[in-house]
């Protein structure tokens, strides 16, 4: 079998599972329909890793499989690329996906129709990856863009409407940027292949060079939209904290990394990518730790992790921007990038893990106020929970998050940071980290006991499935449980198999191996010196932040006032300010 | 150069009712002109080499670019999409909360929470 053959497998077993999905919903309801939908959720999450893994030989050895989409000529059809970085991109999003789908079984929302929606999502996040043709971006970007204000809603919250409504209208608004900015570069260079473009931007003339500048600072801050970059991070808390638990496991895991690293394909070849990603690694350092400071200011227990999103995002962007700045190619460049693709990914299990955990958490105890919720875990076992999984896997997960050894967060994070020591980025993570201790110390009180045993709680949901419940089907529980506790060994083994995972995630990224990245020194002295402390502070800043002037200025930042117009002034602002930083840099 | 002036105007006047407008179904129409700016803009850069429509038949000298073309057929698809699921959101939002002005809805449903 040859791999061109199968490489579109990623995007179109999903795209036929959503059919069957469809299929199913034309069923009446019942054991047939049931079975059809879950063939299709089979067929579009459980067959595509195996295809991974047929190709993973061709992408381990550096190939990379390339063409046009239906055989059409070069500059007319649809150029694709799938390499090491598509790949790596895809099983993190398989990962995540299975995880998240299996959770909504037991959680909800549950049916052929949302089943359907998520596959079509998965299908597009392979595409997004995969395609070099900026117009098919455009494409992709906006199906995974509709899917999500599709499924946000999904939890049936007034909020997640309203939420979804707001990121509809500055997504849009800003894809329609992102399609002057492809007009910029068809009217420069009459081509749409990032090849293409990139070899027609060589012979303009310095006069148009503006107008360059300009295109792909519009297709940069589109982009950067969907990443939730400060200052464009403003849709995503709301979005996420009301979207269903599965579903925010996705979007905060998966999709929010997506279009960073399609962007990134785009700043390798075009002439002012370098400067973008410089400034993008500074944004990504801010981001950090202005996300993880309104974190810590937050009482909803989800919107606490969305926020969390936001800053450990700025981890990545500051790794993946650093190294688009100093180029890839170089050894210090790849490590970064290999530093920024596993912190990805393992944000994306230590978060999805969260979400998850805390969402059977608050679903349990009815209360998403981190300052009025106690005692989960005696809640938890009254719902039916025997042995407290919810528990252990919020612990691993709040654990790995904190950048505990040896758990997979601590290897990313430490990762970055050592390929970026001294730097400004450097001293802005470390800040980081402390803020996410100590907000996760905030959030783990909501399994502290009161210290009022055998309480009942009969106001509280039962989950279903449970023997506290015994007339709902059985796997309920199961379904949630099993998602949780997948997704927490993989956080575990994350962490136990960090140097195989460097060393094989290091040699796909340095395309063919012609420059190995250096693989970190994990479990030095200073390396684990600089844990403690950042423990130490981050249990001072807990105290700090509960003291009565901490608490009013945590108040203060939750309160701040935040518009709808807010986020169209700041990705009017955040645009203006990169041509104006790219054209700079030219002149 | 008067047609991209006019399309500056209709991009800017569909980015303002977006931002300023208080009725949420009114900001569906402006991102609806947005989209239709862009939309002729890419069809006035195709009209630059020639002027006649991109089906191929014998003495047709001079057609327009069809690139863009195809682009837009899609780009008025995905607008189309978006434009309906917005309608479906603000129905739904209207449902919740008795009214389609962004700001009253927003205090609805903080309300309620």
């Amino acid at each position: 079998m040859r791999p061109e053959d199968i490489v579109f497998a990623t995007v179109m077993l999903p795209l036929l599972g959503a059919a069957l999905a469809f299929c199913a919903k034309l069923l009446p309801k019942g054991r047939v329909a049931s079975v059809v939908e879950y063939t299709g959720a089979l067929v579009g999450l459980g067959l595509p890793p195996l295809v991974l893994i047929l190709l993973f030989p061709v992408v381990f050895s550096g190939q990379s499989v390339s063409g046009v989409v239906g055989q059409w000529f070069v500059g007319i059809g649809i150029t694709f690329r799938f390499d090491a970085l598509a790949w790596l991109v895809n099983i993190l999003g398989f990962t995540i996906g299975t995880a998240a789908w299996v959770y909504s079984l037991g959680a909800g929302p549950k049916g052929p129709a949302f089943t359907g929606v998520f596959l079509i999502q998965t299908a597009a996040l392979c595409a997004t990856i995969m395609t070099t043709d900026l117009f098919n971006l455009f494409v992709c970007l906006e199906i995974m863009g509709i899917t999500s204000y599709v499924l946000i809603p999904t939890s049936r919250k007034a909020g997640a409407t309203l939420a979804s409504f707001s990121y509809l209208m500055v997504s849009a608004s800003a894809m329609v940027f992102f399609l002057l900015g492809t007009y910029g570069f068809y009217r420069l260079t009459g081509a749409l292949s990032y090849e293409g473009i990139s070899n027609g931007l060589q012979a303009i003339s310095s006069s148009d060079t503006v107008l360059s500048i300009v295109s792909l600072a519009l297709l940069v801050s589109a982009i950067a939209i969907r990443v939730a970059v400060m200052p464009l991070y403003g849709w995503l808390p709301d979005a996420h904290a009301l979207a269903p638990h599965a579903v925010s496991a996705v979007l905060s895991g998966v999709l929010i990394k997506t279009p960073l690293f399609a962007l990134s394909r785009i700043l390798f070849l075009f002439p002012a990518g370098m400067q973008v990603g410089e400034l993008m690694g500074i944004a990504g350092g801010v981001t950090a730790v202005l996300g993880v400071v309104i974190a810590l200011s937050q009482e909803d227990a989800k919107r606490l992790l969305a926020y969390h999103s936001i800053s450990q995002i700025g981890y990545v962007v500051a790794a993946w921007g650093m190294a688009i700045s100093i180029g890839v190619d170089s050894p210090a460049g790849t490590s970064l990038m290999v530093a920024a693709f596993l912190h990805a990914f393992y944000h994306a299990l230590f978060k999805g893990l969260l979400f998850l955990s805390i969402g059977t958490t608050v679903d349990v105890a009815k209360e998403r106020n981190v300052y009025i919720l106690r005692d989960s875990i005696g809640k938890l076992r009254a719902a039916g929970e025997r042995i407290p999984v919810t528990f252990m896997c919020f612990v691993i997960g709040a654990l790995a998050i904190s950048a505990t050894p040896p758990l997979n967060g601590f290897v990313s994070k430490t990762a970055i940071t050592y390929a970026m020591k001294g730097s400004l980025h450097y001293y802005l993570l470390s800040a980081a980290a402390v803020g996410t201790v100590a907000s996760f110390i905030k959030l783990s009180r909501i399994y502290w006991p009161t210290g009022k045993r055998g309480r009942l709680h009969p106001e509280l949901g039962i989950l279903p499935g449970s023997s506290a419940n015994p007339q709902t089907k059985a796997y309920g529980l199961v379904a949630r449980l099993t998602a949780q506790s997948v997704l927490a060994v993989l956080c575990i083994a994350g962490g136990l198999a960090a140097p195989h995972i460097l060393t094989i995630i290091g040699t796909l990224m340095s395309r063919g191996g012609t420059n190995i990245a250096v693989p970190p020194i994990l479990y030095s002295t200073d390396n684990l010196l600089k844990t403690g402390v950042t423990t130490l502070g981050g249990i001072l800043l807990f105290f700090v932040a509960t003291s009565k002037i901490g608490s009013r200025v945590l108040h203060t930042i939750r309160t701040r006032p935040r518009s709808f117009q807010g986020l169209f002034v700041s990705f009017s602002l955040g645009t203006a300010v990169l041509a104006a930083f790219l054209v700079v840099g030219k002149i | 150069m008067v047609e991209r002036a006019l399309l500056l105007c209709l991009l800017l006047i569909g980015f303002w009712g977006v931002v300023a407008k208080k009725n949420i179904i009114k900001k569906i129409f402006g991102l609806n002109i947005l989209n239709a700016a862009a939309v002729m803009l890419f069809i006035l850069e195709g009209n630059r080499i020639g002027s006649e429509a991109p089906i191929l038949e014998s003495g047709l000298a001079q057609v327009v670019d069809p690139i863009p073309q195809a682009l837009m057929l899609t780009a008025i698809v995905i607008g189309v999409c978006v434009t309906a699921l917005a309608l479906a959101l603000a129905v739904h939002l209207y449902q919740i909360t008795g009214s389609f002005d962004i700001e009253t809805i927003r205090e609805r449903i903080q309300d309620e929470t």
